[in-house]
């Protein structure tokens, strides 16, 4: 807790002191008082002061053990804890990592064909990877700090699921509709919230996240408000079905019919959307375009000067995000068959954006491994329900103790000298101050 | 470099204003081309926001800017440096995240040129700053102050200007490094022909290095003249140069 570094015993057993009294304050009605409604609906309580002794106790101890590693470790900065040999192995490893994951993220169906959980999931964990791209765009590149995002998300879910179940339309047609409508939201979005940054952006983005929330529960006669959208139809093998009728695929291609035919289909579709921003994203970054949007994260009134219209490049930011968001949220409804407001919360919101945050702004492959971590790792905790979210909460302090600039702060340029030119010795003698 | 028959650039009347706060109260300037244009004055009295209302940010109140003879008062700020005018901007404002590469091609984007035109100019930068050249990959919030001052003149370059402004090109830096900035200023004033107006509060670098010089005080301009001629003049050696002991 102390800033300066402690020394002697005293200074240990003080900080303990201290982090233990917050414990104590911390805990005592959390812990130490447990109420409960008893059989006539009146409050009854009963006091549990040995399980507080023992947290506060062990608060005392973790303490003590801190403070002693972090003598033992030495007086350095807090980002130094990761030692260079490691920081250096994890640059190896990134450079064949990206690579080395998509060619194991394409055979997942192939290994895992039998398990249903882990395609559903791993379809799961690739939607949120694609609303992580869609959302560094907005965030991660241009800077501009979304907490609404979910409502492109829903836009694009709402366009699918209205379109499809009211006019019939195919999935691959309102595909693209679903991304310009969000991308059309994003601009609306972006046009009363140019001149706000930081803060005062957040909050307006996180107010039109709700009110799209809440038109889609309250216009009932378009939305069905909360009771959701149902029936919506499953996507076609372009035009195909994939059921077990007699023109599905299976029955045309004359293999036995399976429901993990659609499923398979389902990831490898999610896959190719997932890359397809991916792959936009990395394309716009090296044009003049996607370099405005990271200079206007950088300097804005520098970007006024040097002739870039920050206007057009927010509203460019804003629905390309958006158009990803509105990809993503007809995959979504699709694929669950059946939406409803409460799939659009703020929760989503902040879950894609520590998705990007932790992932390392800007990162592509920080922010697949982040969804990777954050989405499998809900899975895969899911059995300690109770500790769940306490483990969490330690993965991102500790996340942002060591990396904060994310799991990958590294940013790749995208200028490159045209020519390998060696430096003549007459340019570099030259160089003083 | 002969002046050119009207001015390249001609303020006149020029009243701009943060608020209620009055900044510029009538200013007349005019720039020749193939000139370098000193602005010189104390903290506050507008030569920043003349720089700034050039571009448009803030707009002027009254008068007017002409530049190639045409008014680009109302011009959109985003629009001026297609004009061919640029800017270093005060406190240099490199992209820190951006490397030197993406920093130069930045200035080189919004104004829409050649490949072959941006490899000239990007060759012409280096020549003028070896440095950069040498830390062409590295970020640009980790060069030094003279080094990131040096990125934004270059930066400013690749616009292929006919007219540079530079807000306080010399502002933090060590005397040695300010005089390569200087140096290099000089340079691309007589080998290039690019027309400079320079704001300065290092008053005996900055008149020496200029053709003419202005002094502002208070929004107004109180002395105009020739670089030399100002720095001869009893109230600008009192005023910036004994008490500021600059250069």
């Amino acid at each position: 807790m102390t800033a300066k570094p402690a020394i002697g015993i005293p200074a240990i057993l003080k900080t303990a002191f201290v982090n233990a009294l917050v414990a104590l304050v911390l805990f005592s009605l959390m812990v130490g008082i447990r109420t409960e409604a008893g059989a006539s609906g009146q409050l009854t309580y009963w006091t549990r002061f040995g399980d507080l002794a023992s947290l506060v106790a062990a608060v005392f101890g973790g303490s003590i053990v801190i403070e002693l590693l972090r003598q033992w470790i030495g007086p350095t900065g807090a980002e130094k804890l990761v030692p260079p040999a490691v920081q250096s192995g994890i640059s190896f490893i990134g450079r064949y990592l990206a690579p080395a994951l998509l060619i194991f993220t394409l055979l997942v169906p192939v290994i895992f064909y039998d398990q249903r959980y882990i395609l559903d999931l791993a379809i799961l964990v690739l939607t949120y990877v694609m609303l992580g791209w869609g959302l560094n765009v907005v965030v991660g590149l241009a800077g501009l700090l979304d907490l609404g995002y979910v409502a492109f998300y829903a836009v694009g879910a709402y366009s699918y699921g209205l379109l499809a179940t009211n006019f019939g339309w195919s999935f691959w047609i309102c595909l693209p509709l679903a991304g310009i409508l969000a991308a059309f939201w994003g601009v609306l979005l972006g046009f009363p919230v140019l001149r706000l940054r930081g803060d005062y952006l957040a909050i307006v983005t996180l107010a039109f996240g709700e009110i799209i929330r809440l038109v889609i529960i309250n216009w009932q006669d378009l939305t069905g408000g909360p009771n959701g959208v149902s029936g919506i139809p499953r996507p076609s093998f372009f035009g195909i079905p994939l059921d077990n009728s007699d023109d599905g695929l299976a029955a045309r291609l004359g293999i036995e019919y399976s429901p993990t035919h659609r499923i398979v289909f389902l990831f490898y579709l999610i896959l190719a959307l997932a890359l397809l921003t991916n792959w936009a994203t990395i394309r716009l970054r090296r044009l003049p375009i996607g370099r405005a949007w990271e200079a206007l994260r950088e300097d804005e009134v520098a970007c006024r000067a040097l002739g870039i219209n920050t206007t057009t490049t927010k509203l460019t930011a804003f629905a390309t995000g958006a158009m990803f968001g509105g990809f993503a949220g007809a995959f979504f409804a699709t694929r669950q068959g059946f939406i409803s407001p409460e799939s659009f919360t703020f929760q989503e919101s902040a879950l894609v954006l520590a998705i990007v945050v932790l992932g390392g702004m800007g990162s592509q492959l920080g922010v697949a491994l982040s969804a990777l971590a954050m989405i499998g790792g809900f899975e895969l905790f899911r059995s300690l329900e109770t500790y769940r979210m306490l483990v969490f909460g330690m993965a991102m302090v500790l996340i942002m103790i060591w990396r904060p600039r994310g799991l990958i702060g590294h940013r790749a340029p995208t200028v490159y000298l045209t020519k390998a030119q060696a430096i003549s010795s007459d340019l570099v003698k030259e160089g003083h101050g | 470099m002969t002046p050119a028959p009207s001015p390249l650039l001609a303020i006149r009347g020029l009243r701009a204003a943060y608020g209620k706060i009055e900044a510029l109260k009538g200013v007349d300037v005019e720039i020749n081309a193939g000139e370098i244009v000193a602005l010189i004055g104390a903290n506050g009295a507008g030569k920043s926001t003349l720089m700034m209302t050039i571009f448009g940010k803030p707009r002027a109140r009254a008068g007017q800017i002409l530049y190639e003879g045409r008014d680009i008062t109302e011009v959109p700020t985003h629009e001026i440096a297609h004009l061919r005018i640029a800017q270093s901007p005060e406190g240099r404002r490199v992209f820190p995240r951006m490397s030197v590469a993406e920093n130069l091609q930045m200035g080189a984007d919004a104004t829409g040129c050649t490949e072959a035109e941006r490899e000239a100019t990007l060759q012409r930068v280096f020549t003028l700053f070896p440095r950069l050249k040498e830390r062409y990959a590295q970020r640009g919030g980790t060069l030094s102050g003279g080094e990131q001052q040096m990125l934004a003149i270059g930066r400013a370059l690749m616009s292929r200007p006919r007219l540079l402004l530079l807000d306080e090109p010399s502002l933090g830096l060590a005397p040695l490094i300010a005089r390569q900035i200087f140096d290099a200023i000089r340079t691309l004033n007589r080998q290039d022909g690019l027309t400079v107006l320079i704001v300065e509060q290092n008053a005996n670098h900055a008149l020496k290095l200029a053709h003419r010089g202005y002094v502002m005080v208070n929004g107004l301009i109180t002395l105009a003249g020739t670089g030399a001629e100002l720095l001869q003049r009893p109230e600008i050696r009192a005023a910036y140069l004994e008490g500021g002991r600059h250069g």
